[in-house]
């Protein structure tokens, strides 16, 4: 196909054939699926030789000119997890050894004269952009755009033009679809719609023909992909996880596209032919299949543009805070405490999980809003929340919507699909619940079982994902924000906060180098250590028993807290230790809070 | 499959035979042969054959057991061949049925028509079997999960367990399609091996190729033969998922006499064949890239999920054995119940005593006494009752969890529903019907309607459930422990009224409770700081603290706990007086006090009687022992115990000498000076004291010259004043 070197982005699978025939060649051959150095050889392009960037990054904008068959990048977030395909993974050709490895489709068709093939397994992930993932966290698809088209190949030039030209010909998809029979591909180009003698010229483009709409039909904003996981131990990957996939793209559609005249032999049973793949066409033909050479786990800093900043120096960091906490009282309308509350419930995360508690996970719940106000404080709110945070999320808590939204996955056995539901979330996900909107009446068994599962979403941090025969409990970790007139009892938040605005403010105007930085700040002091030494244990230690004996109502629930406010403190400074200092402001705010409380 | 590998085969038909006249089982019978015999007689279609027994066949060959497990599917052809070649005479009539005047027929006209050479003609063997062949794969050892099926398993024979969740109706598969020829006449046979067949219209008799008459053929729909086939789909069980993981499904093929065996929601176990589902057509063509996979059903078994039906595994019993054997039994499994919730060790006992249970009784007058445990947990809020409560839920081989307020009266017990494409009325259990022989959990149980209580009456004491409603009148059964939970009357137990007003449940309800626990929350300097220190641990090591011993793993529990289910101890005759004193002893107690802590009946003696006995099954013992009747006075001691020290500070008296009047009027009842030590550590527990406390006792009044201690015994002799 291409001579050597391999051009590793416009023609991945060359350079995969040609190391796995060099393997194949070498002495003691053992075709047993495992890498043959073809990871390696990327992993050096990738990431030693750094040229991850001039790889494309696929999405619903890029897809429209992105190439099949070349090395592409897919931010996503695990949705569903499809189980195992079994494949022929490697097969003698008269006495070469080839593979099929990383594509769809066999690149000869193999016939009963292969007597030796091997059955190799990967496993199939069906992957979503991150819910409500916001628009900083992407690159300006423009700067995508040129940087690709920079790198695409001369010798492709012809072919992109035609691309601009009649971008939804579906007929463009069918040369790089991998059959080698290059006259009535020509063909296929020339004619739009061509009737060639062979019956699987035909048949294959026919089932172009009919689903034109394929590239078309993709939402622009929401490009789901079917990734294809090689060779990975299987804990790598978990349900939530937000990755980057490094793989090869594919569209065809020929897997499916003979379902039309197969004979199905079992009305009954829709899907047996198609057990592991999503057996509803519509839902097959608009995904991409992208099949992953190099995936990893993306965390909060990875989505902040441009290089890691600097170390958190203290000095630095304490600045950043001050300015970060004057943009938040301004936002909460000159309300310095719910600022300083704000600013740590934005630094929580769920860090560990120690029997049934969640630790780490500070909620907060900003009460004595009137429905005019948390229209004006929310929208801003949310806005502000929006240019700091990745994930972000609004839920109007109404009556029509708890009885009506299904928030918990729940599986569906007809077409064998996880269907996601709103609290498939993305670790460090943030939700926004506006609470104010809620009037009194009565909730339906729906709505009773979505107040439960956000219950157990602030208390325990957990999902219950609904499989109909059982529920599995999937661990969250979810930033929550409650709205409400008062203390809500459906949501019962670890801070309950008065929120007391006494100016209504403008709105300022805050520079993108602002934001850049509070976008890493939040992201960096987040993911800091934190420790507390055994003498500030003590004080900590005899203060909790002091409050307790104060006060008998102060239980485990309040201690935790507590604790995760001055760890959060102590990080939101930059420090790894608590000190005295803190957990004194610690006691502060929370004196504070509790004299607005009565 | 070359010409090689077919010369093997045929030595395996050898083995196959030889290994199917000869095994003899456990006692002797020939197995195999008495199944072909009842095959022959048409009695059963299966024959089926264990891998087991393969292992235990006397000419064991491992090769050949290997054989089998790893090529199946092809190791049942042979098996069959060779039941073809043994299969007896029958040793009974029976009357033809269509299928056999048809084979009648085919053998009378066989001879003349068979040219021979054609294999289209043959008959094929399939067509003449009444059975059905199914190779099950041994159980020992743990079955896979779905996940653990690899690529490396195609083929194979694998054992896996899983829950239903869909299933198609029984439909027929041909397996022999059986044409006729319009011209020539002759049957026709071709064997069906997929599921999609292309079917032969073109006669290829000799007759017929040399007359060039192309003969049509037809179909033969009552000459053909049909198999039962079956599609159902399996899913992982939610405990073998990995955290993080999505469950994984498979598709399951059952034929023949394995149909109509799951329904959607059963926990299965099958046994099978993993095999990938061959291609047809324009797929076929592209090579097989992608292969589906099935598992095609050797044999099913359905998971018990009962005490009763536990089967205990190769090293469970052993482990039970060792655990039995341990004294502190009692101590180790209370403790091991919710391990990660602090203290509450008694309450944790008392839990154990009603995942046990007693033995039902009935009488010879039809009368039934429940041998289920019911325990209601009252306490101040934030005494983790609920973790209790769901902990338990998950020990237990059967438990549902509900809370009184979510549940009405018909949500607990059955509710008679339309059906909405037939209307018919149907009955639908609740919660306490569908833990019929398990556990009810039931939280928030204050919060319940008076109205919906009610229909618990029922279910506490009777364990039925009666429904009339809707022309249905009827009763179900709901032989479940009943584990309530409840926040006293004003949220928080109020100790300046009395108790009655404060459990605020009608004594009704109260009564039929064998242990009512009230867990009050008090200030104690101790426990605050115990609980501070746990917080702050937690936050600093990212972990529990260590427990200080290493908790049963709840499959052991459940283990033990079915073990100790199947024994059911009596009360022996001398026991009998003790039993009778000691509720009378509290009878009269209650009778003096006059803000009672409980409301004695006799239904407080079946109490007693049901812990003892609850206590002895823990001890795999068959008699009740009076440890075991002092033991359960402590438990229902221990349970107000949290009210009593209050009101014993209020009244002033120390525990120290409260003790001593202990003492003291049992040895005035008794008449007697001397008191054994081990005598006055059960009076004293039963007052919820502990021995520390007895022995500061026993120092303090012995320096006061009261009486005398026996220096290595510990026994008590009052000195006369």
């Amino acid at each position: 196909m291409v001579g050597l070197p391999y051009d590793l982005v416009a023609n991945p699978l060359g350079a995969v054939r040609s190391t796995f025939e060099k393997a194949a060649a070498s002495s003691g051959f053992d075709p047993n699926g495992k890498d043959w150095g073809v990871l390696d050889l990327f992993r050096h392009f990738l990431f030693d030789q750094g040229r991850l960037s001039q790889v494309p990054i696929l999405n619903g904008e890029t897809i429209r000119w992105i190439q099949p068959k070349t090395l592409v990048r897919f931010r996503a977030m695990v949705q569903d997890m499809l189980g195992n395909e079994f494949y022929v993974g490697a097969y003698q050709d008269g006495s070469v050894w080839r593979t099929n490895k990383f594509r769809d489709v066999s690149q000869f068709p193999l016939g009963d004269s292969s007597p030796h093939t091997q059955v190799w397994e990967r496993r199939l992930l069906y992957c979503v952009p991150v819910p409500g993932q916001n628009s900083w966290t992407e690159p300006s698809s423009e700067s995508v755009v040129n940087q690709c088209k920079d790198f695409i190949p001369q010798q492709r030039e012809k072919r992109r033009r035609m691309d601009d030209e009649a971008i939804d010909d579906m007929n463009m998809l069918v040369s790089d679809n991998g059959f080698q029979v290059s006259p009535s591909v020509k063909k296929v180009k020339e004619d739009g719609c061509p009737s060639t003698s062979s019956q699987t010229q035909d048949s294959l483009s026919e089932g172009y023909c009919s689903n034109t709409s394929m590239v078309t039909g993709i939402d622009k904003d929401f490009l789901s992909c079917l990734v294809k996981i090689y060779d990975s131990p299987e804990s790598d990957l978990k349900l939530n996880d937000v990755f980057e996939f490094i793989g090869i793209l594919t569209l065809d559609s020929e897997l499916n596209e003979d379902k039309d005249d197969h004979d199905e032999p079992d009305n009954g049973f829709c899907d047996d032919v198609m057990v592991h793949l999503p057996p509803n066409k519509g839902f097959m033909l608009q995904v991409p299949r992208l099949h992953c050479l190099i995936h990893r786990k993306l965390a909060a800093p990875d989505f902040l543009r441009g290089s890691p900043m600097m170390e958190p120096k203290p000095h630095f960091v304490r600045e950043m805070r001050e300015v970060l906490l004057r943009h938040l009282t301004v936002v909460l309308g000159n309300d310095g405490i719910a600022a300083h509350f704000m600013l740590l419930h934005l630094l929580s995360r769920v860090h560990t999980r120690v029997d049934t508690v969640a630790v780490g996970k500070l909620s907060l719940n900003l009460t004595c809003f009137s429905k005019e106000s948390a229209a004006l404080f929310g929208s801003r709110l949310s806005l502000a929340l929006k240019t700091l945070l990745p994930f972000t999320h609004c839920i109007p808590l109404t009556l029509e919507y708890l009885n009506s939204v299904s928030l918990a996955p729940k599986k569906d056995y007809e077409t064998n699909r996880l269907k996601t539901g709103v609290l498939q979330l993305a670790e460090g996900s943030h939700i926004i619940i506006d609470e104010t909107q809620l009037e009194a009446g009565t909730l339906n068994s729906v709505g009773m079982e979505n107040a439960r599962l956000l219950r157990n979403l602030m208390e325990l941090q957990r999902v219950e994902y609904d499989f109909k025969y059982y529920k599995m409990e999937m661990a969250a970790d979810v930033q929550l924000l409650i709205f409400s007139e008062a203390k809500s009892n459906i949501l019962p938040a670890d801070i309950v906060m008065p929120f007391q605005p006494s100016s209504v403010g403008s709105s300022e105007v805050v520079t993108a180098e602002a934001l850049e930085a509070w976008r890493w700040y939040l992201a960096t002091v987040k993911s800091l250590p934190h420790s507390i030494e055994s003498e500030m244990q003590k004080v900590v230690e005899n203060d909790l028993v002091a409050a307790r004996q104060a006060d008998r109502s102060i239980g485990s629930h309040d201690f935790n807290r507590w604790l995760t406010m001055g760890r959060l403190m102590s990080l939101s400074f930059g420090e790894t230790c608590l000190s005295l200092e803190h957990w004194q402001m610690v006691k502060e705010l929370e004196r504070l809070r509790r004299e607005r409380l009565k | 499959m070359n010409m090689a590998k077919g010369l093997d085969f045929s030595t395996d038909k050898v083995l196959a035979k030889e290994f199917l006249s000869n095994f003899a089982d456990a006692i002797g019978e020939a197995k195999y042969m008495n199944i072909l015999q009842e095959v022959a007689n048409r009695k059963i279609r299966a024959v089926q054959i264990d891998l087991e027994d393969l292992f235990n066949y006397k000419d064991l060959d491992e090769e050949f057991l290997r054989r089998i497990t790893e090529n199946t599917r092809r190791y049942i052809g042979i098996f069959a061949e060779a039941i073809d070649e043994l299969m007896p005479e029958p040793t009974e009539a029976f009357t033809d049925d269509d299928h056999d005047i048809l084979m009648t027929q085919r053998s009378d006209e066989g001879p003349e028509n068979m040219d021979g050479s054609d294999p289209l003609q043959k008959m094929p063997p399939e067509i003449k079997r009444y059975f059905e062949v199914y190779i099950r794969a041994s159980s020992k050892g743990r079955p896979y999960t779905i996940r653990e099926v690899k690529a490396s398993y195609i083929g194979q024979l694998v054992r896996i367990s899983g829950i239903v969740t869909r299933c198609s109706d029984v439909k027929p598969l041909m397996q022999v399609a059986v044409y006729t020829c319009e011209d020539c006449g002759f049957e026709i046979y071709q064997e069906v091996t997929a599921r999609v067949f292309m079917p032969l219209f073109e006669c290829p008799s000799k007759r017929c190729v040399t007359n060039k008459t192309k003969g049509n053929l037809i179909l033969q729909l009552r000459a053909s033969k049909f198999l039962k086939f079956q599609e159902a789909k399996i899913q992982e069980l939610a405990e073998h998922v990995p955290k993080g993981h999505i469950p994984r499904t498979m598709t399951v093929h059952l034929r023949g006499e394995l149909t109509r065996k799951v329904a959607p929601g059963d926990v299965i176990e099958f046994s099978g064949i993993f095999l990938p589902i061959p291609y047809t057509g324009f797929r076929a063509m592209r090579a097989g890239l992608v292969a589906d996979t099935y598992l095609e059903a050797m044999s099913v078994t359905h998971f018990k999920k009962k005490y009763e039906e536990y089967e205990l595994r190769g090293d469970e019993e052993e482990q039970i054995a060792r655990l039995a054997e341990d004294g502190d039994i009692y101590n180790k499994l209370s403790r091991s119940l919710a391990p990660e919730i602090f203290g509450h060790e008694d309450i944790k006992k008392a839990l154990l005593l009603l995942l046990v249970g007693a033995p039902h009784r009935k009488l010879k007058d039809g009368m039934k006494i429940r041998g289920d445990l019911h325990i209601c947990l009252m306490g101040d809020p934030g005494v983790a009752k609920s973790q209790l409560l769901k902990h338990i839920i998950n020990v237990a081989p059967r438990g549902v969890y509900t809370t009184g307020k979510g549940s009405s009266g018909v949500g607990l017990t059955a509710a008679v529903q339309k059906d909405p494409v037939t209307n018919e009325m149907v009955l639908e259990g609740g919660a306490l019907v569908l833990a019929d022989m398990g556990i009810c959990a039931i939280d928030e149980f204050d919060k319940m309607d008076e109205s919906d209580r009610t229909a618990i009456h029922e279910v506490m004491e009777q364990q039925t459930v009666s429904i009339a409603k809707a022309g249905i009148t009827t009763s179900l059964n709901a032989r479940t422990a009943v584990l309530a939970a409840a926040n006293p009357a004003w949220g928080r137990y109020d100790l300046r009224r009395t108790p009655a007003e404060n459990i605020n449940l009608p004594p009704a309800l109260l009564s039929r409770f064998d242990l009512l626990w009230l867990i009050l929350d008090r200030a104690d300097l101790d426990s605050d700081l115990e609980l501070a220190r746990h917080v702050v641990y937690v936050h600093q090591n990212r972990e529990s603290p260590a427990l200080g011993f290493t908790p049963l793993d709840p499959s052991v529990l459940r283990a033990y706990i079915s073990a100790a289910r199947r024994v059911s101890p009596c009360v022996p005759r001398e026991l009998e007086e003790y039993v009778a004193s000691a509720y009378s002893s509290i009878r009269q107690e209650e009778a003096k006090s006059n803000t009672p802590h409980s409301y004695t009946t006799v239904r407080t003696l079946l109490s007693i009687l049901r812990i003892s006995a609850a206590l002895a099954r823990l001890r795999f013992s068959d008699t009740v022992a009076q440890s075991d009747v002092d033991e359960a006075l402590r438990l229902m001691q221990m349970s107000k115990f949290s009210l009593y020290s209050d009101e014993r500070q209020k009244s002033g008296l120390d525990a120290v000498s409260d003790i001593y009047s202990i003492l003291r009027d049992e040895a005035a009842r008794t008449n007697r000076m001397d008191v054994s030590y081990a005598h006055a550590l059960n009076w004293i527990s039963r007052k919820g004291y502990s021995e520390a406390q007895l022995k500061e006792c026993l120092e303090e009044y012995a320096a006061l010259n009261v009486w005398q201690i026996h220096p290595h015994t510990f026994d008590i002799r009052f000195i006369d004043a």
